[in-house]
């Protein structure tokens, strides 16, 4: 489809970013969990997926769900500039979804995290694997990261001992609104990506298929009583 | 009379007690001596206080853990902690600092504030490697 | 002689994240669920006395008074109502109090209401909450916190034992396959030995909590209430109500030192051992007359160390039934048939009351299919509080 002027100067600038390669987790009740990048014709599934949770205030899911509602529509849009998508998969039913994006060759910017299903640590691993692909396949330096609840903090700014940016801001600062910016460095990954990082690969083809069409949860553990149609 | 001694700055100490009838000693103490059952009176008026005594020095590592998930006020992703014993048979809990701890290593004990925990601060034991 | 003392009505909430509702309520729901079960809702001023459990309430929920809260939620005014607080052992002796409030003659109807909402804090404030039960100084102030103690102990009995992290984890399997049919349970989440022990993504699926427990072998931090009602069975009361009673046939409690490292042996859990011997000799049976038990696995070594200390098994020996499986539903003596407090969850008040509510259920053949104990005779749970500083014991016997 042709695109006319004036929708290309309102898109941003789009650098080729190197494929995350899937691989396979074994979660703790034995089903295999696939992480996979997203891509741009998934959208309406991610959408669907992250829809429901937007009236679900309980640990911040609200918030999150909103925010990452509109950075995967603004994707979608070309509104944003190398975002990239990941999801965990199981059986294809969408377990969680993480977002970022690059802001230059050196330099990551961490987005949202949203687990889907509680209690596996689906979204440390899903975290863990956005991690792996600024800092391992697409050789950035550094991540910014921000935490929007207390969870996060905990998981990320702590678990990670991210480095504290604070002090540098305004010049230093994430662009999820300026809140208290922290870095995972490619030191710290060293350090921490053993005990955090994990997934097999390559995925033999037969599992891989079963995320080839992803598809919505029926239902929400954060949403008692809510069943798709 | 008052006891101008406490506002002194002091070196951290903390104390094990022996019971001034029997010389039994405890950590920390309790308010009667589980083998003579003199009384322990903390402000020393009515009875005569026991003999307080710094817990410090060599002692064993009898076991330890490293804990992950820490409470409130820890900004770190993990401490260690133990429980040793001391040549006089008193055993105490505390943090721990060894690069491969294992079960029967002999520590050294000493005392550091600490401010994690909520209220003033804390003394707390430090192991480390003898 | 002191009356009969028996159960006639249960009630009991999905464990789980409740931290939108208020404590008093979910209190309140299983109340009314337990008197519902006894079939007295209507005729609930039969109840003379409630004991409450609770142990966060003043800290988490900046509340007190919630036994007079509770008599209030439910209308039964003016009926005499007080707050039990043994840290996570509030439930058993609340249970116990209950008991001697029966067996003395004051009352013939106790309602035993168990409720905890920990949820409504984060994870790590609520650890750092039920580490207040250790000494001030010698053990809170220290950073010491329960897995802390749970997992120094774990390291002392494995090495002492024999027993493997991969023993660990099979105690864990069992607990959340028994949980996964638990309509009450937090986790009803089945795990696989193959997933959380033996998979190369086992060690960041099934994390270090505090070397050498992982997180499958700790409890989950849960929200939850459970309700018991006894009844003096000697009593012309005892008529009135829908289900046959399930008898207390034994009941012991008892003491260990606040510290523990003062213990001699440290892996010696005193309290368990005289709590159960006191409630074994009152019930007038053997450890082997035990059909099935709720043992407060907190730390799933735990379940291995005080079926050790009840008589089940010899000193480091329970790691070869659970080797063998035997204490699956359908072993030679299940244990924690409800999921245990490592998957069904431990919201600390409710807990000790949430056990007997699983020995009533067993009791009765209500279990749910897969999950029932074939024939139960006598189920015993063990309500351990602080680090086994104060324990309860209960034996529950079906007349």
């Amino acid at each position: 489809m042709a695109i006319d002027d004036l929708e290309k100067k309102l898109r941003p600038p789009a650098d080729p970013l190197k494929p995350y390669p899937a691989k396979m987790i074994t979660l703790a009740n034995g089903k295999t969990m696939v992480v996979r990048e997203a891509s741009r014709e998934e959208v309406g599934v991610l959408l669907g997926t992250i829809y429901p949770l937007l009236g679900c205030p309980k640990d911040f899911y609200d918030i999150v769900a909103a925010r990452m509602y509109s950075e995967i529509l603004a994707w979608y849009r070309y509104r944003v500039a190398n975002e990239f998508v990941l999801v965990g998969a199981v059986d294809g039913v969408i377990a969680g979804i993480v977002n970022s994006r690059q802001v230059d060759p050196s330099l990551g910017m961490s987005l949202h995290t949203l687990a889907v299903d509680r209690g596996l640590r689906v979204g440390a691993q899903l975290f863990a694997a956005k991690m792996e692909h600024h800092i391992d396949v697409l050789g950035e330096d550094e991540v910014l990261v921000v935490a929007e609840s207390p969870i996060g903090f905990k998981r990320w700014m702590i678990e990670y001992e991210l480095e504290d940016r604070s002090a540098g801001y305004p010049a230093v600062r994430h662009e999820l609104g300026g809140v208290p910016t922290y870095a995972l460095t490619r030191t710290l990954w060293e350090k921490h990506r053993r005990n955090k990082c994990t997934g097999v690969r390559p995925v033999p083809p037969e599992i891989l298929a079963t995320a080839d069409k992803l598809r919505m949860p029926a239902e929400y553990c954060q949403l008692p009583g809510f069943r798709r149609e | 009379m008052i006891d101008f001694s406490v506002y002194e700055t002091k070196q951290l100490e903390i104390y094990a007690y022996r019971c001034p009838e029997c010389r039994a000693e405890y950590y920390p103490a309790p308010m009667l001596c589980a083998k003579c059952h003199c009384r322990r009176d903390p402000s020393g008026i009515v009875h005569k206080d026991w003999d307080p005594f710094p817990l410090e020095g060599a002692c064993t590592l009898l076991t330890w853990t490293r804990v992950w998930a820490l409470p409130e006020g820890y900004d770190r992703p993990c401490e260690m902690f133990g429980i040793v014993e001391f040549p006089n048979g008193l055993r105490a809990a505390g943090r721990l600092e060894a690069a491969s701890p294992v079960m029967g290593m002999a520590l050294v004990a000493r005392v550091e504030e600490s401010t994690e925990r909520p209220g003033p601060p804390a003394k707390v034991f430090v192991f480390s490697e003898a | 002689m002191a009356p009969r003392v028996g159960i006639v009505g249960i009630g009991h909430i999905k464990f789980g994240n409740l931290s939108e509702y208020d404590l008093v309520d979910i209190m309140a729901y299983t109340a009314t669920d337990a008197l519902r079960d006894a079939g007295i809702l209507a005729d609930r001023r039969m109840v003379d006395q409630l004991f409450v459990a609770n142990m966060g309430g003043g800290v988490i929920n900046h509340q007190t008074g919630i036994a007079s809260a509770l008599v209030s939620r439910l209308g039964l005014e003016p009926t005499p109502a007080e707050l039990v607080e043994n840290g996570p052992a509030s439930g058993g002796s609340a249970i116990k109090l209950g008991y001697m409030a029966v067996a003395s003659g004051m009352a013939d109807v106790v309602m035993v209401v168990g409720g905890e909402t920990m949820r409504k804090v984060t994870g790590w404030k609520a650890t750092d909450f039920v580490a207040t039960l250790g000494h001030p100084e010698a053990e809170y102030g220290m950073g010491l916190t329960l897995p802390a103690f749970g997992a120094m102990f774990a390291r002392l009995y494995m090495e002492r034992y024999g027993v493997t992290e991969r023993d660990l984890a099979l105690v864990a399997v069992k607990d959340h396959a028994n949980a996964a049919r638990n309509k009450y349970a937090h986790v009803q989440e089945p795990c696989t030995i193959e997933a959380i022990h033996e998979s190369p993504d086992a060690h960041v699926v099934n994390n270090y909590v505090a070397e050498p427990l992982r997180l499958y072998s700790v409890c989950p931090v849960s929200d939850g209430a459970a309700t018991v009602i006894l009844v003096n069975m000697d009593s012309p009361k005892a008529a009135a109500f829908r289900h046959p009673p399930i008898r207390i046939a034994g009941l012991g409690s008892a003491t260990d030192t606040h510290c523990v490292h003062n213990r001699k042996d440290p892996l010696h859990l005193d309290a368990v051992r005289l709590s159960a011997e006191k409630a074994l000799a009152m019930a007038k049976l053997t450890p082997q007359d035990i059909s099935f038990a709720e043992l407060h696995d907190a730390f799933v070594v735990l379940e291995l160390a005080i079926a050790e200390e009840v008589g089940f098994y010899p000193r480091g020996k329970a790691v070869e039934a659970v080797r063998r499986n035997e204490n699956a539903i359908d072993g030679k003596l299940p244990l924690n048939t409800s999921g245990g407090l490592k998957a069904k969850g431990h919201p600390v008040g409710a807990t000790g009351v949430s056990q007997v509510v699983e020995l009533v259920r067993q009791l009765r053949g209500k279990a749910e299919p897969g999950r029932q104990v074939k024939n139960p005779r006598y189920g015993m749970a063990v309500n351990f509080g602080g680090f086994g500083n104060n324990v309860v014991a209960i034996i529950c016997a079906k007349e």
